[in-house]
This record gives C-alpha cells, structure tokens and sequence, in this order.
C-alpha cells in the first residue's frame, strides 16, 4: 500500500510539475511601466488635517474627561455639599427639575452635539473644495 | 533558460544566472528606482515578468487574466518598493506579495472550475479498461488540481511551482512549513480517492 502511495505520489509530481508554460505578451512590460509612470506622476494622497483636528481632538478629550470626572464624583459622594462641585454646574440638573425627565434631555443634548458636528465637519469639508 | 526555470523558480540564483543576472542586480535596481529612476523598475519587470505571469496562470488558467493579475502584482510592488527589507531576496518578497494579490483576486472574482466529481467520472470509455491516454490523463489530473478547495489547490500550486520546495512554497503563502505540508499531504490524498484509477493504470508506453 505504501509503495502503491508512493508510485501515485510520483506520478502526480511528474505531471504536475510538467505545466503548460505561457510567455508574456509583447506589450507587457510596456504596459507594465505605463501604469508604474502614471501612478508616479500621480499627486500625493491629500494629508490628514491634524492641524485643524488636533485642536477639535484635544477639546473633546478635555470635555469627556471633565464629564467623566464630575459624573464619577456625583456618583461617589451622593451627600456631599460644598466639597464636591456645584450640581448647578451641571445643566441636566438644573433642567430637571424644571420638571422634564433626564432621558429626554440628555437625548436633546446628544441630538445637539450630534447636530453642531455635522455642521462643523459640512463646513470643515466645503472649506477644502 | 530551460522550460522548468522559466516556470517555476525554486533555485532564484540559477534561474537569474540563466538570465544573466544576480540577486545583488535586483538590489541595484530597487536602490534606483527608490532614488527616483523609475526606467530602473523596467528591468525588474523584464526579468520577473515571465515567473510572475505563469504563477498567475497557475491560479487562474485564463492568459488574460493572469497578465493583468501579473500587472497589478508589479504596481504594487512597486508602491510597497520602500517597504521591501533586504534581509529577504527580493523575489522571495515579490513572489509572496503576488500570490496574497492572486489569492485575495480569486477569492473576489473565483476562477470557473469544474466539480471534483465531474472529474472522476471520465467522458472516455477507455477509462474503465485501460485507462486514457497520457494526454487526458494529465489534463484530467491537473484540472483536479484545480478543483481542489482553495486552501489545497493554492498549497499544491506553489509546491509544483517552485519545483517542489516546501520552504519556498511556505515563504509564497506567508504559512509555517508543517501547514504546507498537512495541506500538501492533505490535497494529494483528495485527488487520489478521486482519481484512483486515472493515478493507478499502468503507463503501457514506458512498459
């Protein structure tokens, strides 16, 4: 069985290895360093703005940050009076108990931020066209 | 430069002697291009053009596609020259880049195959008493080949194209050596349960 495996396995080197050759066109490399030549003359990729985005980056981060602090101490010192920040810092608070429930307007406020990004990156985009 | 050289490279440094060039030719050039010389990546393409249309035509068995599959695997070599670490030869890194870009092409628009099960059964009536000529044989075996499931098909592909070298084949498909060879093995044991018979008759010119 073994040598019967390998008469096959030699029998399939011997025509596999014996493949039908192709030669490559006239025009190939022709056409080859024509593509090459064009994508060097292409311009440059247009670079990221980080100019611009690194100011907006580092503005949110600070933002998330703040937020992230004050929810983290409002949720750590429920009681606290005067050592943990004003609660009136805190727009929700203030509209909440104007009577509107806080879902609503924390979704109003994500609604707003989402609204003042787009308009921001609308008008970021047509400043480069 | 003999049929097999010009198909399959596993000794880079004879098949580039037989062209008359060297592995340190391929560096030159690349230097060149990179300094800004792009007619330096012409003689790249004239010297790698003929392997890297055949392993294409190994993939695909369509003239056409494999130049154009070959094209794009220049274009990209020549966007990726920078990233090129010269602790490889070049072709090994080429040949690797080309058959990610042959695999990755087929996966997207797959090569008309047939179904090992059409194979097994042959047209000819030869067949069950003696077996086909060498001719269908080969062609029977090789269409097998290609309708191995991909992972095989590429493992086997690579193999004969690098004459039957495990390593190089392994350094192409970016795999360790023991998973080409379970593939290899693997593969092999597929196209004899489907085609004992076209693999086991006796070959009566050679008796």
């Amino acid at each position: 069985m073994l040598e019967g495996d390998k008469m096959d396995d030699a029998e399939m080197d011997r025509i596999l290895t014996r493949q039908d050759e192709i030669q490559p066109s006239s025009g190939f490399a022709a056409s080859v360093m024509e593509a090459v030549r064009r994508e060097a003359a292409a311009p440059p990729p247009i670079p990221f703005p980080w100019k611009r985005a690194l100011p907006l980056g580092a503005l949110a981060a600070i933002a998330l940050i703040v937020t992230v602090v004050v929810a983290v101490f409002a949720a750590t010192h429920p009681g606290s009076g005067s050592v943990t920040p004003n609660l009136s810092f805190n727009p929700v608070h203030g509209l909440s108990e104007n009577g509107l429930d806080s879902a609503l307007t924390w979704m109003g406020v994500a609604l707003l931020a989402a609204f003042i990004s787009v308009k921001l990156s609308m008008r970021l985009a047509g400043s480069r066209t | 430069m003999d049929e097999n050289n010009a198909t399959g490279v596993s000794d880079v440094v004879s098949y580039l002697n037989e062209a008359g060039c060297s592995v340190s030719d391929d560096q030159a050039a690349v230097g060149r291009v990179l300094a800004g010389d792009i007619s330096a990546y012409e003689e790249i393409v004239h010297r790698w053009q003929a392997p890297l249309i055949n392993l294409a035509y190994r993939f695909c068995h369509d003239r056409g596609r494999a130049e154009e599959m070959a094209q794009e695997a220049f274009l990209r070599a020549y966007r990726g020259l920078a990233q090129w670490r010269k602790d490889a030869v070049f072709s090994t890194w080429l040949f690797a880049l080309a058959t990610n870009l042959y695999r990755s092409e087929l996966r997207r628009i797959p090569a008309r195959t047939v179904s090992l099960d059409e194979i097994a059964e042959p047209a000819d009536a030869r067949a069950s008493d003696g077996g086909l000529e060498d001719h269908d044989r080969d062609m029977a075996v090789r269409r097998a080949v290609f309708a191995l499931p991909a992972k095989y098909r590429e493992a086997l592909i690579l193999f004969y194209f690098h004459e039957m070298d495990v390593p190089s084949a392994a350094q192409s498909l970016g795999l360790p050596e023991g998973t080409v060879k379970a593939r290899l093995f693997r593969g092999r044991e597929i196209l004899r349960g489907k085609l004992p018979r076209l693999l086991a008759v006796p070959r009566l010119k050679e008796a």
